[in-house]
């Protein structure tokens, strides 16, 4: 069972905080002292929390008004709704709070994304107990990023459900995940519980690709001269070699594969269009003359773009600089490099 | 493989979209069943409310059901503000006022159906429960019967369910999930309730309730013909009796005492002022003179929010009465017990009834000249009819015994009929009673019976209360019901003060005698049983009565002097309310004791294997070591090996004996909890090596 949710949270970095003795960020010292990141929370009697809702303090003065009509009017039938009305409400109380208590919630590692796209945290809760947790809500972020709806879900007895999540993502950066807040109101909604949990996770944040990718050409006519021919290890004669781990699915030679397997236990995969391939350079420089972040973008459409051809490509950032390469692990290292790049944090 | 790039956030319907899945839409479904709580709830009220209260409310219940079957747009704001305008100017109309109780609950009503046509947000959901739970505290100003009970703890148990509902945003989660889930959270809230019903202090009315708001059938301080034909119709029971001593009354011999009116218009009978007998309270009140042994009497009197009890002749001491009533007092000279609060509860009363005495003055008193009065332009003929009797010589000298006797000999025998339909009469009604129709009940013949002694120069006076009742052989109790109201008479008589005569009784014995009433027909199902086997129906009836009687000592009867009463029982010497509410508290405290002892005990229950290792994996967590609680003990002893290196091994060890018992291969059918040994190696097996660690840290500073 799993729910999903359009909400939109921002990812981004607070600020560091100036350092101060004031009553605010004493109390937020406090408060994130108590809640210290953390990749998975059990619920106890010490973090959940309860109070009444807005309704559960109408419900009281309700409770009161018929309270006050039973005395006055001596209505002994009076008094017994009232004070099974009350009972119930207490017994509530405590339902509600047991709706929470024992669960177990952990974090799927969050997939990077692009800024500007969501990022979706896949929350699980799982839990022992022979009982039903109804009516769970979930949201992430923080009051100063706007309030995003619940999403909710029930838990069957001794099950898990998988919650997603969705945290907008943007700035580029690795960024500390949004607190998720976790609340039921089940059963009658005079009292809501929860709880908060501020994922220890973080979440990496690419730079936005530019849309549409200006064209690689720019790239190829950089005066540091991008194209290099350069051999390649392990090549074979053949135009097949061992696969590798990184290869994509669809340079594996499956007829010949049938037959390796069987012998050697290895896939094969074939070597690209040229035996001798050209590596082709992502400078800095190229992307010139745009302000920094935008560079950024633009060589990341252009990994994007190179990754799809298959082609052999390094990155060069100034103080940094990534060897050529190909393949999902190398443009994630190179991603992770454009998106970590005198990173704000 | 490649890594897929997560998709863009998908949006979708957060919670409470329309599903049209089996049948009904899951909110259309919720609605219905809300609609239908609230027409139960208000149901009962309905041969109470106004005639255009009961059409609006059925109208708006009907459309919002409609609405809902059709998921059709709900009628817009000013629409309803208008309506409700409406419903305040015809609530105005029909009850003179917005305040007071009948109009309070003609409001109440038509906005808790106005209210469902607005049933939009989670808030407006909540106005409606809550007015709901007031319409069912109304229907307790009406009756507080087990029946009346057993309707409302439904309606309770319908609101609460809609109530759950609404808080379960998910799927369609099943009616009887719902139901299920709200009967055990009302059942867990029955100890409470019971020990705050049992305890918490019974207070007196806070503010004057408007008297009169709230007619109740019973009886009244006045009487016009016609009337005890409406309260013979009520079956409703006015009080419970049961007599103490092993003596047991006769029917015939069971009245209880209401009010006394002598004062009469020509229409209404009036109760008299206070005027010449309490001035001269000195003069011809004469004590009351009692013969023979009194029955000692408990008495239960539903409330009949008037203020006199009528307790059985003659009760003559002040009674034992545990209930609120203000100050007793006996009008001597009508030997009538009055209040000075109107009763709204439920009386327990212990009394002693003297079934021979005398009451009234001796000897001829001018105030007893109040007792002749007759509106001289009223029923011409039966006051003609008096004179000539006078003047017939074998009554020209007769004394008040003879003259009542030759009256009741005269209704024995003149055709006279007892039936509970006569008819209405005209402004003469003694004389077209007396003359020509000759048909009526107790009013009648005790108001033409007291006419013509007035006539006749007797003083004479109407008193009403009931007579004779029911005994139910099931728990020893007179059932006296609001049918067994009665009106019968006393003439003066020198020498012997107020006597006592029931002309009913010359007419119809077995009223008086076996106390067997005239019934209205039964219904379907009491007449079948009725003609199966008359014993059957008696019996359930008895059955019922019982258990009525039971409901009505043990809950409705519950009152601040049984709470002390349960108190001195206790062992506590003369209690006030603050010992009242000082058990209130020292009992709450123990529920909520036995609360916290509840959830300790529920913490105990875990799993001894998931608690041994959840504390492992607390100790490693204070480290700063962190475990996902889903990572089962092999795999954290592969990573403290890995990670702790050697200091780590004890502890590995034991955690891969610890998976080994719930997940071992060689493990002989079910899993094995770690003994409580096991798990204290464990745990020192964890505190090692958090110390190990802390060490290895230091050392490296």
């Amino acid at each position: 069972m799993s729910a999903t949710t359009a909400a939109r949270q921002t990812a981004a970095a607070s600020a560091p905080k100036p350092e101060s003795n004031g009553i605010r960020p004493r109390w937020r010292r406090w408060w994130d002292a108590r809640h210290p990141r953390r990749d998975s929370l059990q619920l106890h009697h010490g973090n959940v929390y309860i109070l009444p809702t807005r309704a559960g303090w109408v419900f009281g003065l309700t409770l009161l008004v018929l309270l006050l009509a039973s005395i006055n009017f001596q209505l002994n039938l009076g008094y017994m709704l009232t004070f099974l009305l009350g009972g119930s409400a207490v017994v509530s109380m405590h339902v509600t709070h047991r709706n929470l208590r024992g669960l177990a919630l952990h974090l799927r590692e969050p997939q990077p994304v692009h800024a500007g796209e969501s990022a979706l945290l896949d929350v699980v809760l799982d839990h022992q107990e022979a009982r039903s947790r109804l009516a769970l809500g979930l949201r992430a972020g923080d009051a100063a990023h706007g309030v995003a709806d619940w999403t909710w879900c029930d838990l069957a007895p001794q099950a898990s459900t998988t919650v997603h999540l969705s945290v907008a993502a943007e700035q580029r950066g690795r960024h500390p995940l949004p607190r998720i807040v976790l609340h039921t109101r089940y059963p009658f909604g005079l009292f809501h519980a929860w709880s908060v949990w501020r994922p220890a996770a973080q979440l990496l944040v690419w730079p936005q690709p530019e849309a549409p990718p200006a064209p690689l050409a720019a790239a190829a006519e950089s005066p540091a001269g991008s194209h290099q021919a350069r051999p390649r290890p392990g090549e074979e004669v053949d135009g097949v070699r061992d696969w590798r781990r990184g290869d994509p699915l669809r340079l594996i030679a499956w007829k010949k594969s049938s037959r390796t397997l069987a012998s050697t236990g290895t896939l094969v995969s074939r070597e690209r269009e040229s035996r001798v391939q050209r590596d082709t350079w992502l400078e800095w420089s190229a992307a010139a003359p745009l302000p920094p972040e935008a560079r950024l973008s633009r060589l990341t459409a252009w990994v994007w773009m190179l990754d799809r051809t298959g082609a052999t490509y390094g990155l060069r950032l100034p103080g940094q600089e990534l060897p050529p390469g190909s393949g999902d692990l190398h443009r994630l290292r190179c991603l992770e490099a454009l998106a970590m790049w005198q990173s704000p944090r | 493989m490649a890594l897929q790039r997560p998709a863009l956030a998908r949006s979708g319907p957060t919670a409470g979209a329309p599903r049209r899945g089996s049948g009904l839409a899951r909110d259309s479904r919720d609605v219905l069943f809300l609609l239908a709580v609230i027409a139960w709830t208000v149901m009962p009220h309905a041969s109470r409310l106004p005639a255009w209260c009961l059409a609006m409310t059925a109208a708006a219940l009907i459309w919002r059901g409609l609405l809902a079957w059709r998921e059709g747009p709900l009628p817009s704001r000013p629409f309803l503000v208008f309506v409700l305008l409406l419903a305040c100017g015809l609530t105005w109309w029909s009850h003179r006022t917005l305040l007071g109780q009948e109009a309070g609950v003609t409001m109440v009503v038509a906005l808790t159906a106005l209210k469902t046509l607005e049933l939009r947000a989670r808030r407006d959901a909540f106005v409606v429960f809550f007015l709901g739970f007031f319409l069912i505290l109304t229907q307790f100003l009406y009756s507080q019967s087990l029946l009346t009970a057993v309707a409302m703890l439904v309606a309770v148990w319908g609101l609460l369910t809609a109530l759950v509902l609404a808080n379960l945003p998910v799927g369609r989660p099943a009616l009887a999930q719902a139901a299920a889930a709200a009967a055990r959270i009302a059942a867990l809230g029955t100890p409470i309730m019971i020990v705050l019903f049992l305890l918490f202090p019974r207070l007196p009315p806070l503010w004057g309730q408007p008297e009169g708001a709230l007619a109740r059938t019973g009886l009244s301080g006045q009487m016009e013909l016609g009337q005890v034909a409406e309260m013979a119709l009520d079956d409703s029971i006015a009080m419970r009796v049961r007599f103490l001593g092993g003596e047991r009354p006769r029917p015939s011999q069971l009245y209880f005492r209401g009010p006394v009116l002598s004062q009469f218009d020509g229409n209404i009978w009036r109760q008299g002022g206070d005027g010449p007998w309490l001035r001269q309270a000195s003069g011809p009140q004469a004590p009351i003179r009692v013969q023979g042994r009194a029955l000692d009497y408990e008495l239960t009197l539903e409330p009949s929010r008037q203020k006199l009890l009528p307790l059985p002749e003659a009760t003559v001491d002040t009674p034992e009465i545990s209930g609120s009533v203000g100050t007793l007092e006996l009008r001597q000279h009508e030997l009538q017990w009055q209040t000075t609060q109107p009763i709204t509860e439920r009386l327990r009363v212990l009394g002693q009834a003297w079934l021979a005495y005398s009451q009234g003055p001796q000897l001829a008193h001018p105030a007893l000249r109040e007792f002749v009065e007759l509106p001289a332009a009223r029923n011409p003929r039966t006051l003609a009819w008096a004179m000539e009797l006078r003047r017939r010589p074998d009554l020209a000298q007769a004394d008040a015994d003879t003259l009542s006797r030759w009256l009741l000999d005269h209704i024995r025998n003149q055709g006279f009929r007892y039936t509970l339909s006569p008819g209405t009469y005209g402004s003469d009604a003694i004389d077209e009673f007396w003359f020509q129709r000759r048909a009526g009940f107790c009013e009648h013949f005790a108001a033409a019976y007291v006419v013509l002694m007035r006539a006749l120069d007797v003083p004479a006076r109407v008193v009403t209360g009931y007579q004779g009742g029911e005994l139910n052989p099931v728990d020893g109790y007179w059932v006296v019901r609001n049918s067994d109201a009665h009106a019968w008479a006393e003439y003066w008589q020198a020498g012997r003060g107020w006597v006592r005569v029931d002309p009913t009784s010359a007419v119809a014995p077995e009223r008086i005698e076996r106390g067997s009433r005239l019934r209205p027909p039964a219904g379907i199902v009491g007449g079948t049983l009725t003609v199966i086997d008359p014993d059957v129906g008696r019996q359930l009836r008895d059955i019922w009565d019982a258990v009525n009687n039971g409901w009505n000592q043990w809950v409705l009867n519950y009152s601040q002097g049984r709470q002390l009463e349960a108190l001195r029982k206790l062992g506590l010497e003369g209690p006030d309310w603050t010992d009242v509410a000082r058990a209130l508290v020292i009992a709450l405290t123990n529920l909520s004791l036995a609360a916290a002892v509840w959830a300790w005990w529920e913490r105990r229950r875990f799993d001894p294997w998931l608690q041994a290792y959840a504390r492992v994996r607390a100790v490693l967590e204070r480290a700063g070591i962190d475990v996902p609680p889903h990572r089962p003990p092999l795999s954290l002893a592969r990573q403290l090996r890995q990670q702790c290196g050697r200091a780590a091994w004890p502890l590995a060890e034991a955690l891969e004996r610890l998976d080994q018992m719930r997940y071992g291969a060689d493990r002989a059918g079910r899993p094995r909890h770690p003994s409580r040994g096991e798990r204290r190696r464990l745990l020192l097996a964890a505190h090692a090596l958090v110390r190990a660690l802390r060490a290895r840290a230091t050392v490296r500073q």
